[in-house]
């Protein structure tokens, strides 16, 4: 079976099989094991657990930054673990956006080639329309020409978020993108995001280990020792606290 | 703080193998010049003490004690002093060393020789037999063991020999002796003969250069009897020297040239020093900006400033240290084997010795640690007045301003305009010192300014070749990120390329103009003269149709020199002529203006002294023309020439003027003259004119061209390791940012394209700038060198500049290798992960 015959579903990303691992013998330490876990597309979800619990390793590999061990990962109809390094770069390009925890921003360029990077990369023009709604929605355009050392955290989280939309990508991934931020700033970017899934159709997963971010999601995955433990639908402080501390038990 | 700065050493090693590389090179460069003038030294002192191998004294006459008297008599010493040496009861044996020339046959052959006198008694004269017995009597000599197999002489057989009194007597070979390794010896053929035989033969010119004496048993005893002797006969010019001492003085005398070869490498070695200098000022710079959290964490910790700043001099320190050993032991393995392989390439020169001084070895090693110390003060100053706060912000600024300071720019101006004005002043003028000045202050001026213009250029030629792609806007960006490490990374690369660059345009300018003046000189390309050979026209007639059809020869003409009778003026007696045939003289000549006609003399005037208007040679009245090209005689036409009277018909001979075709080679016309000597049986060097000078003088040029280059690219060679350095560090720097870049998109081979990119802007940059100063340079030297030689032909050679510059971006092209490769292999996660 090829990536290309796989047929179109109504989830965004969807892994099988998943497992990685670090290390050697003794030290050897199961990152994931054997994950098989689907993402609904124009969904907000937030995944947690505790630390080394394979949130972030999960996240890397659904994302082609990392490559697991063995499994099948399948975003737009292609399964990543089959693609070579310029064919997941090509699929980083136009299929997955970003948005880290800090140095989000190539501090060289201003804000606005920031945003329209991986389309420069990518060789392609921007649909105008749908960069003035991106910015416009995130309040951008008076900081369209300032470098990224001229931006707050929060501003420049924001262009972040801008730059990972304005391609339409199938996902964009959230490494703790508001770990870096006051609460205020923090709530205002997630939610932006909210807003995107709600009004712009975007599939966003999100790895945060603050129940205030994850309650901004639509679906919470919790997760522990490398394997998906639990899951929490319309979530809320409240509710993403205690399953957290559920699972410390 | 040691133990911070080791553990940095130790943890970061690998940043600083570049700067270790660099440091090492700039001083071994170093050391390799000082090992070359300490080695010649004893190669010298190792061969000319051959003379006076075995001797405890040297006696000579001496012009330093000669007193300041135009009547003074000289000393001078002879086989008489020899013997009243001999007799004085200190002294066990004495012999003289002398240089006469005289001339000994062979069956087959003649050779020049050196007459020297040998006694068996006394030491054989310094000889050493190898063979045979010393001579006995004036029948017998001695022959080296060299030129005896040269002349294939041998034991036993019988030599023709003529002394200096030009009497010719058969000798016969009665030993061989070891040829001598002293310099000033070897290359002559040396017979020892018996002193009264060489006494005779040495006839007015039997004096010695030195009298060398064994003591019989004190050195000084016989010391104090010889200056008794001295006294006694008042031979105050005469110095008296044990072995050692006389060696010594021989060495000086004989190395004044070795030290100016040493002063002259000693530049070299300093412009290698000052881009080392460079290298090690951005690699300081660069680890110090990548640990700034690391170091402000240090000063929240408590860390006082000065504490900082000892703590990376005390890095510097280490690496000088490293790498200044490393660069004398390099520079020791260097010469020592570069001995070795003349000892197995050359047998004869086993004397060539590989000598080390205590000066030579410690002087790189403390040049090196100190240079690294000073060059590394600065970034460590800047390390010190970090804030504690650093350690605190969360953003890598995107670019550093560093804006040079204010006197520096000053200073650079002025440095610039007063150099400047000199230099054109020593140009206009045509003095070379005084545009060397100019230079030596401009650069150095144009180098202070380097901020100025350095980055603008790299940026904007950077922008203009990017055109629509990223990564080659992002490649620009990052090429001036940091100007001022730009600057000093492309500083020291524009060092190397402005002077090499400068050499290759002079040297060319050099070329041509010689050639200009050679051309404006010599009328016609080749001569071929067939002296000592009877006249014969319808020969030379053929022998020129024959070097005609030769290919690289367009025209050929004959001539007829000889003399004519003139009466009164200068040439009372024979007069030279060339006598032409207009007409084909006319098609070989370059300047139609000496063409001669019929009753007309073409005489060469390089004086500028008035010349009549007619002159009576050989019995006729001449029209006179004047022209500064000479073909060393004047010149009238054949038919003029055999209507006058001849002097003497021996000094008549006839030859071949030639033209050759434009474009040849100096390589082709090598060829060319020796084809031309072959066809008409001559020596070669009777094919003379314009285009054998011009090779000649090329091939000095070009071997001038292609050692100083060679010099030179040590300079180059680390400003290119300078290159790689500063950019594999900024890799590292940027470790998040190419990860971001990669996670975005950005595929390897971008990655590597975008990092070789800025590593080709910033050495092509350097190179483009060093190209264009090193022209301004080269054409202001060479006219402040020749424009009093003659008319200035300007030549800049294109394509040894393109070669320059292509070298330059490959060679950076390179460099970016290593670094690209480190970052492609990174995975994203990795890279952002790296705090």
């Amino acid at each position: 079976m090829t990536s290309e015959t796989l047929p179109l579903t109504e989830y965004a990303v969807s892994a099988r099989g998943l497992t990685k691992s670090y290390g050697h013998d003794s030290t050897r330490v199961e990152a994931l094991r054997t994950v098989d876990v689907a993402f609904a597309r124009s969904r907000f979800t937030a995944i947690m657990g505790p630390s080394g619990s394979g949130k972030s390793t999960l996240m890397h590999c659904l994302a082609g930054l990392d490559t697991a061990d063995a499994g099948e990962i399948i975003i737009g109809g292609r399964d990543l673990m089959t693609l070579n390094d310029d064919e997941l770069t090509m699929m980083r390009r136009e299929q997955i956006g970003f948005v880290f925890q800090s140095f989000n921003l190539v501090p060289t360029i201003n804000a606005k080639d920031n945003i329209l990077l991986p389309l420069s990369l990518a060789g392609k023009s921007h649909d105008r329309e749908w960069f003035n709604t991106v910015i416009d929605a995130l309040g951008l355009r008076d900081r369209l020409s300032h470098k990224p050392h001229e931006l707050s955290g929060g501003q420049q989280q924001r262009v972040a978020v801008a730059r990972a939309l304005l391609t339409r990508p199938e996902v964009v991934f959230g490494d703790e993108p508001t770990g870096n931020l006051d609460s205020r700033t923090g709530a205002e970017v997630l939610s932006l995001m909210r807003t995107s899934t709600r009004e712009m159709g975007q599939t966003i997963i999100m790895v945060t280990h603050d129940p205030a971010a994850a309650s901004y999601a639509d679906t919470v995955l919790l997760m522990k020792d490398g394997s998906i433990v639990g899951q929490l639908e319309n979530p809320t402080v409240a509710t993403v606290t205690e399953a957290l501390a559920s699972l410390a038990e | 703080m040691l133990h911070v700065a080791l553990a940095n050493i130790k943890t970061y090693a690998r940043r600083y193998i570049a700067v270790i590389l660099a440091v090492a090179i700039g001083t071994a460069f170093l050391a390799a010049t000082l090992a070359v003038n300490t080695s010649t030294r004893a190669t010298l002192k190792n061969s000319l003490g051959d003379t006076y191998k075995n001797a405890d004294l040297v006696a000579f006459q001496d012009w330093e004690l000669a007193p300041d008297d135009p009547d003074f008599k000289y000393t001078e010493l002879g086989l008489k002093q020899v013997q009243q040496i001999r007799e004085l009861p200190q002294i066990s044996t004495a012999y003289g060393t002398a240089f006469v020339s005289g001339e000994l046959r062979t069956a087959d052959d003649g050779y020049g020789v050196m007459l020297q006198p040998v006694s068996a008694e006394q030491n054989l004269g310094g000889m050493e037999l190898l063979e045979g017995r010393a001579p006995l009597n004036s029948n017998e000599i001695i022959l080296d063991d060299e030129h005896a197999q040269k002349m294939l002489v041998s034991v036993g057989d019988t030599v023709g020999l003529t002394g200096a009194d030009s009497a010719t007597r058969d000798v016969k070979v009665v030993g061989i002796q070891r040829t001598s390794t002293d310099p000033m010896l070897s290359g002559y053929a040396l017979v020892g003969m018996q002193e009264s035989a060489w006494e005779k033969s040495a006839g007015e010119s039997a004096q010695f250069q030195n009298i060398v004496i064994d003591a019989r048993d004190s050195v000084p005893a016989a010391q104090q009897a010889l200056a008794a002797y001295l006294a006694e006969h008042r031979m105050i010019d005469v110095s008296v020297m044990t072995a050692d001492e006389k060696v010594i003085n021989d060495v000086a005398m004989l190395t004044d040239g070795t030290d100016q070869l040493t002063i002259v490498l000693l530049v070299f070695a300093l412009v290698a020093l000052v881009v080392t200098g460079l290298v090690v000022v951005n690699t300081f710079n660069v680890v110090i900006a990548q640990r700034t959290r690391e170091l402000a964490l240090l000063r929240t910790l408590g860390a006082k400033r000065q504490q900082i700043r000892s703590s990376v001099l005390i890095e510097a320190l280490v690496i000088g240290v490293v790498a200044s050993l490393l660069g004398v032991a390099l520079a020791v393995a260097l010469m020592a084997g570069l001995i070795q392989l003349v000892h197995v390439m050359v047998p004869s020169m086993s004397y060539a010795t590989l000598a080390l001084n205590t000066t030579g070895l410690v002087v790189p090693v403390v040049v090196g640690i100190l240079m690294t110390v000073i060059a590394a003060s600065l970034p460590a100053r800047r390390a010190m007045k970090l804030a504690p706060l650093a350690a605190l912000r969360p953003f890598d600024a995107a670019s550093v301003k560093n804006r040079a300071g204010k006197l520096r720019i000053v200073f650079g101006i002025l440095l610039t305009l007063a150099g400047g004005g000199l230099l054109a002043w020593g140009a206009i003028a045509g003095s070379l010192p005084i545009a060397f000045g100019g230079g030596l202050l401009s650069f150095p001026g144009i180098l202070m300014l380097a901020s100025l213009f350095v980055p603008a250029s790299v940026f904007g030629i950077g922008k203009l070749v990017a055109g629509r792609s990223v990564a080659g806007k992002l490649a620009a960006l990052n090429a001036v990120r940091n100007p001022g490490r730009t600057t000093a990374t492309a500083t020291a690369l524009l060092i190397g390329v402005t002077l090499v660059s400068m050499i290759m345009v002079g040297g060319q300018t050099a070329k041509a103009s010689l050639n200009n003046s050679i051309a404006g000189e010599y009328p016609v390309d080749l001569t071929v003269s067939l002296y000592e050979r009877a006249v014969n026209e319808a020969k030379t007639q053929d022998l020129a149709r024959e070097l005609g059809s030769l290919d690289g020869i367009e025209e050929t003409s004959t001539f007829l020199a000889g003399s004519v009778e003139t009466k009164g003026g200068d040439n009372e007696g024979g007069f030279s002529l060339m006598g032409v045939d207009p007409q084909t003289f006319s098609k070989v000549v370059l300047d139609q203006n000496i063409v001669p006609e019929d009753g007309q003399i073409i005489r060469f005037n390089t004086g500028g002294e008035e010349q009549p208007k007619k002159l009576t040679v050989g019995g006729r009245e001449l029209d006179v023309k004047v022209s500064s090209a000479s073909l060393f005689q004047d010149l009238v036409t054949k038919d003029t020439l055999e209507s006058l009277k001849t002097g003497d018909a021996a000094d008549e001979y006839a030859g071949v003027l030639i033209k050759v075709a434009p474009d040849l080679s100096n390589s082709e016309i090598t060829a060319l003259v020796e084809q031309i000597a072959d066809v008409a049986n001559v020596e070669s060097y009777m094919v003379s004119g314009g285009v054998v000078e011009n090779a000649m003088f090329s091939q000095v040029i070009d071997v001038l061209l292609a050692i100083v280059s060679a010099l030179l690219a040590v300079a180059v060679l680390i400003a290119l390791i300078g290159v790689a350095n500063t950019l594999s560090l900024s890799v590292l720097e940027r470790t998040r940012e190419n990860s971001l870049l990669r996670a975005l998109g950005l595929k390897k081979k971008q990655l590597r394209a975008m990092l070789a990119q800025e590593a080709v802007l910033i050495g092509g940059v350097a190179a483009l700038l060093g190209l264009v100063l090193g022209v301004v340079y080269g054409l202001l030297g060479a006219h402040a060198t020749l424009s009093a030689i003659g008319e200035m032909s300007y030549e800049i050679p294109w394509l040894q500049l393109a070669l320059v510059l292509v070298v330059s971006i490959v060679a950076a092209l390179l460099a970016s290798v290593t670094p690209g490769r480190r970052a492609a292999k990174l995975s994203p996660v990795q890279g952002l992960a790296t705090e």
